[in-house]
Formats: C-alpha cells, sequence, structure tokens
C-alpha cells in the first residue's frame, strides 16, 4: 500500500491497532513491578503462544466482518473441530491427515453458514447463532459428553503449541506461532491485492452496488464463510494441541474475544472496513492485557472490566478522530 | 505533527522506564506462591482459599514470610483458561504453586513447563498424569468410599439390599469412591446384596434426579440402603426417595459431601450419614509443604487429607462444625 498517498484520517485509521497496542505496552513499562516481568522473552513466548488460538480465528472472522457479516459459531467450531481432531488421531491418522480433515470439517460448517444465509437471504447473525448451538451440540454427541483422550499420541499434532521444554527463553517459539504468523502474512496480501480481497470490501461497503458491478456477491459470500470455517477449523487444531484432547466444552464465548480482537482491529460491524495485521495486533493486545493482569494479581474481575474498557475505548475512538480533526481545523483558521 | 507527537510519546516513554532502574525489586526474601484452583466462586475453594490464608499466618508466626495470590481461571471449569493462569505465572517467576487441576490430562504439559522452569508445584483436590510435581494433597477417595460403605453396613446391620448410583463417566475422584464402597460391603458384609452399581447419574442434578426416580420405580420394594458418590446425587437421590415415600431411614441414605440441602436432610433424618472432606486442610497443606520443600525438606509424595464421617448425631460437636461450617470469615475477612 502507498502510505503517502494516504489522507491523515485513513493513516490514523490504519494505525489504531498500532497505537493501541503500544499504549498498552506503554501502561505496563509505567510499572516497575511489570517491567521486570513483563518485559521479558519468555513471557512474550508465553503471550505469542496464548495469542494463536485467537489470531488465527480472528483471521477468518476478519473476512467476514469486512464483507458486512458476523459469525457467531466460531467457538463451536474450535470444540467440535477439537473433538474431530482428536478423533482422527485415535484411528492413528498422521499430522497431514488430521490436520486437514480438521480444517475441513470447519469448512463444511462454513460452507453450511454461507449457503444458508445466501439461498434463504437469512441474516448472518441469526444463521450463525442456530449453528452456535448446532456444532457444540454435535461436537458433545461426538464426544459422547466427555473429552476424547486419544491413547496413543500424536507428537507431531501435540507441539504445535508446546513450549514446556524451553520455558525461561524466547526461542525456540512453537510451531503454532510459526504457522499462525505464515497465514497473518498471506492472509494480510490476499486482502489487499487479490481479486477476491478487494470484492470482500465491496461486498461489505455496498452490497448492491457490488452486484450491479458484476462481482458474483453471492458466491464470494458462500467463498468467504467456508474459508472462515475453515480458519476455526484450523484454530481447533491448535485447541487440541494446547489441552492435548479433545473438549466439547471448551471455547464457550471465544466468538466474543475473537470479534474484539477484529474490532480493536479497526474493523467496522457494518462492514467494509478492517485488516488482518489489526485484527491480528487486536488478538495480541487481549493476550497482553490478561498476562499483564494475571502478574500484577488483579483479581478476575478487574480483569474484565478493563479488557471490556478497552474495547469500548478502541471502538470510540472511530468517533473521537473526526471531533479532533474538526477541532484541529477550526484552530487553523 | 503526527510524527512529532508520537516520536514525543515515545522518548518520554524511554525516559519514565529509563529513570529509576530496579526501583520495584522486592528485597525482603518471602516466598511468593500462586493457589490455583478450579473456580472461585463455590464454598469449596472458599475454604481451600482460607485453608492457604491460615497457613500463611501460621508460617509469619514462625518468622517465615509468604505472599499467597490466589488466582482462578477467568472462567470457571474452563480447562484452558486454567492453562493460561499457570503459564502466566511461570513467565512471572513465583517461587512456587499449589494446583487443583481441572484435568488429569490436559493440566500435565503446564505442570511440566513449571517444572522444565524450576517452579515446584503441589497438587491439591484432583490427581494429575504426571510425576512432575512435588506432591499430591488431597482427599483419599478410596478411603471416603470405604467409610461409606461400612457406616451403610452397620445401619443395615449386615443384612439387606443396597444400590449404588455413580456420579459420571471419568471422573476420577468419584470413581475411587464407588470402589472403595463396593470393596467395604464386599470384604466385610457378605450378606449384603448390590442390586446395582452400573448406572451413572450424568453432571447435573436434574440428571441426576431423573435416573434416581428410574432405578427406584426399578428397586422400590427391595432397597434397604442407597450410596451417592456425591452432594448432586446424595440430593437428588433423597428427594426421590421423599417422592416415594421412602425416606425418613425406610431406606438408609449414606452420601457424599455437604451441602445447604444435603445437611437439611440429614438434619430432618431422611439421609444417615455423609462422607465430608477438609478443604481447608487441603489448602493448609497445599501451602505448608510447598513451603518445606522450598526449605529443602523431603516431602511426602502422597499426603492424605482425610475424611469424616457427619451423622445426626455428632453434627453438633465442634470438630465437625468446623468441617461443615469452615471458618471462613476468619481468614478471609477485612486484611487479607
Amino acid at each position: 500500500m502507498n502510505w503517502s498517498r494516504l489522507s491523515s484520517s485513513e493513516f490514523l485509521k490504519a494505525m489504531r491497532p498500532f497505537v493501541g497496542l503500544f499504549l498498552v505496552l506503554a501502561l505496563f513499562a509505567l510499572d516497575s513491578e511489570l517491567r521486570t516481568v513483563f518485559f521479558k522473552g519468555s513471557n512474550f513466548k508465553t503471550i505469542l503462544t496464548q495469542t494463536v488460538i485467537v489470531a488465527i480465528g480472528a483471521m477468518g472472522m476478519t473476512l467476514v466482518i469486512v464483507s458486512g457479516g458476523i459469525d457467531l459459531c466460531a467457538g463451536s467450531v474450535v470444540a467440535l473441530a477439537s473433538v474431530v481432531a482428536a478423533k482422527l488421531i485415535e484411528y492413528n491418522y498422521g499430522f497431514l491427515t488430521v490436520t486437514f480433515g480438521t480444517i475441513f470439517v470447519g469448512a463444511i460448517v462454513g460452507l453450511f453458514n454461507g449457503g444458508i444465509i445466501t439461498a434463504f437471504r437469512m441474516m448472518p447473525f441469526i444463521v450463525t447463532l442456530g449453528m452456535m448451538g448446532i456444532a457444540r451440540g454435535i461436537s458433545k454427541w461426538l464426544a459422547n459428553n466427555q473429552t476424547v483422550n486419544p491413547k496413543t499420541p500424536l507428537d507431531s499434532v501435540n507441539q504445535l503449541m508446546d513450549n514446556s521444554q524451553s520455558p525461561l527463553t524466547f526461542f525456540p517459539l512453537p510451531d503454532g506461532v510459526w504457522f499462525a504468523i505464515g497465514l497473518a502474512v498471506f492472509m494480510a496480501i490476499l486482502l489487499r491485492r487479490s481479486v477476491f480481497g478487494r470484492h470482500v470490501f465491496a461486498i461489505g461497503s455496498n452490497e448492491d452496488t457490488a452486484r450491479l458491478c458484476g462481482i458474483r456477491v453471492n458466491l464470494n459470500k458462500v467463498l468467504i464463510y467456508t474459508l472462515a470455517g475453515a480458519f476455526f477449523g484450523f484454530a481447533g487444531v491448535m485447541q487440541f494441541s494446547r489441552l492435548t484432547q479433545g473438549d466439547p466444552s471448551v471455547a464457550i464465548g471465544l466468538e466474543l474475544q475473537i470479534i474484539a480482537a477484529v474490532v480493536i482491529g479497526g474493523a467496522s460491524l457494518s462492514g467494509g472496513a478492517g485488516s488482518i495485521p489489526g485484527s491480528v495486533i487486536g488478538a495480541f493486545m487481549m493476550a497482553s492485557l490478561a498476562n499483564g493482569s494475571s502478574i500484577k494479581d488483579w483479581p478476575n474481575y478487574m480483569q474484565e472490566i478493563i479488557i471490556g474498557i478497552v474495547i469500548i475505548l478502541a471502538v470510540g475512538m472511530d468517533k473521537l478522530e473526526p471531533l479532533l480533526q474538526r477541532h484541529l481545523n477550526k484552530q487553523k483558521h | 505533527m503526527r510524527s512529532l507527537l508520537l516520536g514525543a510519546i515515545f522518548t518520554s516513554l524511554i525516559l519514565i522506564s529509563g529513570c529509576g532502574p530496579n526501583s520495584g525489586e522486592s528485597v525482603e526474601d518471602g516466598l511468593k506462591i500462586v493457589v490455583i484452583p478450579k473456580g472461585t466462586t463455590h464454598e469449596f475453594w472458599k475454604s481451600i482459599h482460607a485453608g492457604a490464608i491460615k497457613a500463611k499466618q501460621e508460617l509469619k508466626a514462625k518468622g517465615q514470610s509468604v505472599e499467597i495470590i490466589w488466582k482462578g481461571p477467568l472462567k470457571e471449569d474452563d480447562r484452558d483458561e486454567q492453562i493460561k493462569v499457570v503459564e502466566n505465572f511461570i513467565s512471572s517467576g513465583v517461587d512456587g504453586m499449589v494446583l487443583a487441576p481441572l484435568d488429569n490430562k490436559a493440566l500435565v504439559r503446564p505442570v511440566e513447563t513449571a517444572n522444565n522452569a524450576k517452579i515446584p508445584v503441589v497438587i491439591i483436590d484432583s490427581g494429575l498424569e504426571s510425576d512432575k510435581y512435588t506432591s499430591f494433597v488431597s482427599t483419599d477417595n478410596y478411603a471416603g468410599g470405604k467409610m461409606g460403605g461400612d457406616y451403610l453396613g452397620k445401619l443395615l446391620a449386615g443384612k439387606g439390599n443396597v444400590l449404588m448410583l455413580r456420579y459420571a463417566v471419568g471422573s476420577a475422584s468419584t470413581t475411587n469412591r464407588e470402589q472403595g464402597f463396593l470393596d467395604a460391603i464386599k470384604e466385610k458384609y457378605p450378606d449384603i446384596k448390590v442390586l446395582s452399581s452400573d448406572q451413572y447419574a450424568g453432571a447435573t442434578r436434574e440428571l441426576a434426579y431423573t435416573v434416581s426416580q428410574n432405578l427406584l420405580s426399578r428397586y422400590n420394594t427391595e432397597v434397604n440402603g442407597i450410596f451417592c458418590p456425591n452432594e448432586s446425587v446424595t440430593v437428588s437421590m433423597t428427594k426421590a426417595l421423599r417422592d416415594l415415600g421412602k425416606a425418613k431411614g425406610k431406606v438408609k441414605v449414606v452420601g457424599f459431601d455437604t451441602s445447604v440441602q444435603s445437611l437439611r436432610d440429614l438434619e430432618g433424618g431422611d439421609v444417615q450419614g455423609l462422607v465430608v472432606q477438609n478443604p481447608v486442610r487441603m489448602g493448609y497443606l497445599g501451602v505448608k509443604t510447598l513451603v518445606s520443600h522450598l526449605a529443602g525438606d523431603v516431602v511426602s509424595k502422597r499426603i492424605d487429607t482425610g475424611v469424616a464421617m457427619v451423622t445426626k448425631a455428632n453434627m453438633l460437636e465442634s470438630e465437625i462444625q468446623e468441617l461443615i461450617n469452615p471458618p471462613i470469615e476468619k481468614y478471609l475477612g477485612a486484611g487479607n
């Protein structure tokens, strides 16, 4: 992107998540107790590992939100995927089959979402709300209402999120972190540079105009939800690796964390705005806040309140910026 | 303009973080110990917290200052959230951890991570499928179940028909209680017949109530005694018995753990005995064991915190009162 040609308000918008993260880290740096503990390589490794699941989910969710939709079944799909991964490992499949099989299941759920939304012109909120229950129910059914613990663990999957061997150094980072970074780069380019990416923005900005311009809106929408489902499926593989078991009751409310990360990252719930780097930074920021609160020994309710305030502030900046801009312009005249 | 502003913020930050280095480093040689329960709202966990504070006060009186950090998972009973708490405290570098693992497998890796970071972990309440911990401090559930079996056998004078409603598939603590009960009956009371011991109540009270009703409609006329391995099953089974007019001691009930309702049933004579654990002692011994390990003492790998049988006759005794009404306020009141 050509930064110099952006207007100042667009620049501010693009920088918003980074400024937010910077502010959070700055606040932590002010505190002498946190400064010594928080800014350690090993601690950043912990935070990065804890970011992976939300970040991968946020990549899929960014597509959906930018296109003007919403996906509430992300958490349920992560749980379903973690159970599917556990089941596949029980049948002694290898790394690739387990990973892609699980991603495939997530994509199927997404395909249903997108198909129903476009075929019956239903609200994404309602369809994915229903799917939230369906996917959660299926995962409990598959898992027979318990956690699924494969008898012979598959090390390659378990190691995706494993940092137990070197808890005191930044490197080596777990494989999952590298996967997430690689995916983020790929998705950022896809969303900014590809025809598909531009279509996502066009549909989110104004669906009717997009249709009139000859964009195949329905096909693209189905593709968007399917892709999002695939990302939730991959996040589910990571979730399995973290627990080393398939857990049908895991990730309840995760969709809200993912949506929060995307919104903090500068996306608009009315569509047409948002970015992959922003969403990933948003996810990292939330994990940093949780980590900092833990270290500071703030009680859990403080942590919940703080994260709530940050979400409102992050979005509130949208409204604040025009006011500030107007104020500055007045002063100039 | 913009870059100037950012620059200003940045430099001021560097200045602030630069001045007064190490100002936050505590010089006191106190130990920093984090106690991680499965959740924070239930009475059981508050009792454990009270026990941990009790240990802290006692150690302080002996000149050993200990800071207790009490931190449960952000979402109650969420395995991933509990793993995060463990990881965050490994990074922050506490001296030791007391952990009640939400799952005997999912928490294995975080505990091994702590072990690799040279942070000792004492496991309380529920077991862990690993040996990388310092000590396991909890109720001997098998012994608790045996105690229940002995007492029920005595109540029935060694003859009659009993049944046992299991709690849930895969719950290690209740499975041990159930086995203890069955072994006690088999070894000591050969004339007592076990009518049913293969039904599971399930995780919720609602489910337990339905299964209890089904079981009782089948064995209504034959059953003389019932063993329930946890609180929800005890309360639901008693309710089902009351519905049938079989309560008030017509069918003897021995349960496990206490709640307001089960104590009321005990007082009213619908339940004859409750096996209770000692969570205050669990929190207390968890911290004490960890501190002695940190001081270089050899600690036992398995520490039993004991169980007691509460009956209508002894429920007012002060020792038993301390178990069923733990002195939480005394330790968790203001100032702690």
